[in-house]
């Protein structure tokens, strides 16, 4: 069946089970970022609820509910008795997604800034200095 | 519409000296894996026994995959054969041996095929050889009775499985090949079948139930999906000075000279404001000592 399969030849899905962070948040992101990534087709099917507790060695409640998260988010729809399949990614929301990762990782670099008692100017040199090394490889 | 539910049962009663089992309604959900938590003598045997129709004399009623009552359990073979059982003890002779379980299996059930139980043996490592036909139910250990038991039940086509402390007699390794066993069992039909064990061994069997039931003095005390416990109770620490304060505005709460941790209803939080608390959320383990410590010293009043 083809709501059967397993995870995708080289996929990665890596569960840290003390990681503080509840289990099933880290599946769904690491699927929102597969999907957002495009390494999920529109229509694609997910791996199976139990196909995937069972290779991650967790509960099915598990899988199941980072996969509502997702249907919630907006990024894959439940088909009955079939399992989820990837929604066609409108181009403004996957923008809207990549901008808040961005904001995100900017965040927390001013936070991490912050202790490190960087002033504005040298945080903005430090991304500038980056930027340009990026351009020139 | 399809039902959700492989086992509803309602009023079910059971008195016993000294001990009664008294359960207005319990509904396991179909698809998953549902653990029946409990502290020894909370009626966890009790209960599998009479949905596995071991026990005869109870009152009340229990449907069985949405079809059959529990007069039909008795009547018609179909209902047996979709239900595999494993008990806490060994139902098998001592004096039978490996060939002799295969052979009367074969006559209980005729769903059960021999060769998946001599790969089941083999696989699970039953006797000294995996499979001797010869080797006496006797002369096996706690865990290969339990193996044995285990490979009986995966020998035949099923949809429900009822188990009764399966990871109490195994090894570690054992338990976690368990574990692996019972998500196969629910991936091989997706949704389709269902598995309820009991267990105090919450730790071991945490990452593989999906539906928890909680049982104390003969009454179910909680249930949930794991992931709705898990936010529906907080586990709180904080300081000693504050452990008298917060006392009695937690579900349960122990405290000792560095602070203290307990758990808290996720809705009484808000009770909790100007306290330095740190909140984490709780494992099943965690989850199940509070609600059976909280039951029973309000039981103990």
């Amino acid at each position: 069946m083809h709501n059967l399969k397993a995870l995708k030849a080289g996929e990665q899905m890596r569960i840290l089970q003390n990681s503080g962070e509840p289990i099933y948040q880290q599946i769904a992101e690491q699927f929102r970022t597969d999907i957002l990534a495009g390494r999920y087709k529109q229509g694609e099917y997910l791996p199976s609820i139990r196909g995937l507790a069972r290779e991650l060695k967790i509960s099915v409640i598990t899988t199941m509910k980072a996969y509502e998260q997702l249907e919630a988010e907006g990024l894959v729809t439940a088909a009955q008795g079939k399992g989820f399949y990837v929604n066609a990614q409108d181009s403004e929301m996957l923008r809207e997604q990549h901008l808040r990762k961005v904001e995100d990782a900017l965040t927390e670099a001013m936070a991490a800034a912050e202790i490190a008692g960087m002033s504005d100017r040298e945080l903005m040199d430090t991304l500038k200095a980056l930027m340009d090394i990026r351009k020139n490889e | 519409m399809e039902s959700n539910y492989v086992i509803e049962a309602y009023d079910i009663r059971k008195k016993y000296k000294g001990f009664a089992l008294d359960i207005p309604e319990l509904k396991i959900p179909k698809g998953f894996a549902t653990a029946l938590i409990g502290e020894n003598g909370a009626g966890k045997t009790t209960l599998l026994n009479i949905l596995s129709g071991i026990l005869l004399q109870y009152q009340g009623e229990i449907k069985y995959f949405d079809r059959y009552t529990d007069r039909d359990r008795e009547s018609i073979p179909d209902v047996k054969e979709l239900m595999g059982y494993t008990a806490s003890g060994s139902y098998y002779l001592a004096q039978w041996r490996l060939k002799e379980v295969e052979e009367i299996s074969k006559v209980l059930f005729s769903g059960f095929h021999e060769e998946h139980f001599e790969q089941w043996c083999r696989n699970l490592e039953v006797g000294a050889e995996g499979w001797d036909p010869k080797q006496k139910v006797g002369s096996l250990s706690d865990g290969n009775r339990m193996k044995l038991m285990i490979a009986g039940v995966l020998a035949r086509d099923t949809k429900l499985l009822l188990m009764d402390e399966p990871a109490s007699p195994l090894d570690p390794v054992m338990r976690d090949r368990l574990c692996e066993i019972i998500r196969e069992y629910l991936t091989e039909e997706e949704g389709q079948r269902s598995v309820f064990f009991s267990t105090h061994n919450v730790a071991d069997m945490e990452n593989v139930t999906d539906y928890a039931i909680i049982m104390e003095h003969g009454r179910i005390v909680e249930q949930g999906f794991v992931e709705d416990l898990k936010e529906k109770y907080v586990l709180v620490k904080g300081d000693a000075a504050d452990a008298v304060r917060v006392q009695d505005k937690l579900f349960t709460c122990s405290s000792g000279r560095y602070g203290f941790e307990g758990v808290a209803l996720a809705e009484n939080l808000e009770r909790l404001a100007g306290c330095d608390v740190s909140m984490e959320r709780p494992s099943l383990t965690q989850i199940s000592v509070a609600v059976m410590k909280h039951f029973s010293r309000m039981a103990k009043g």
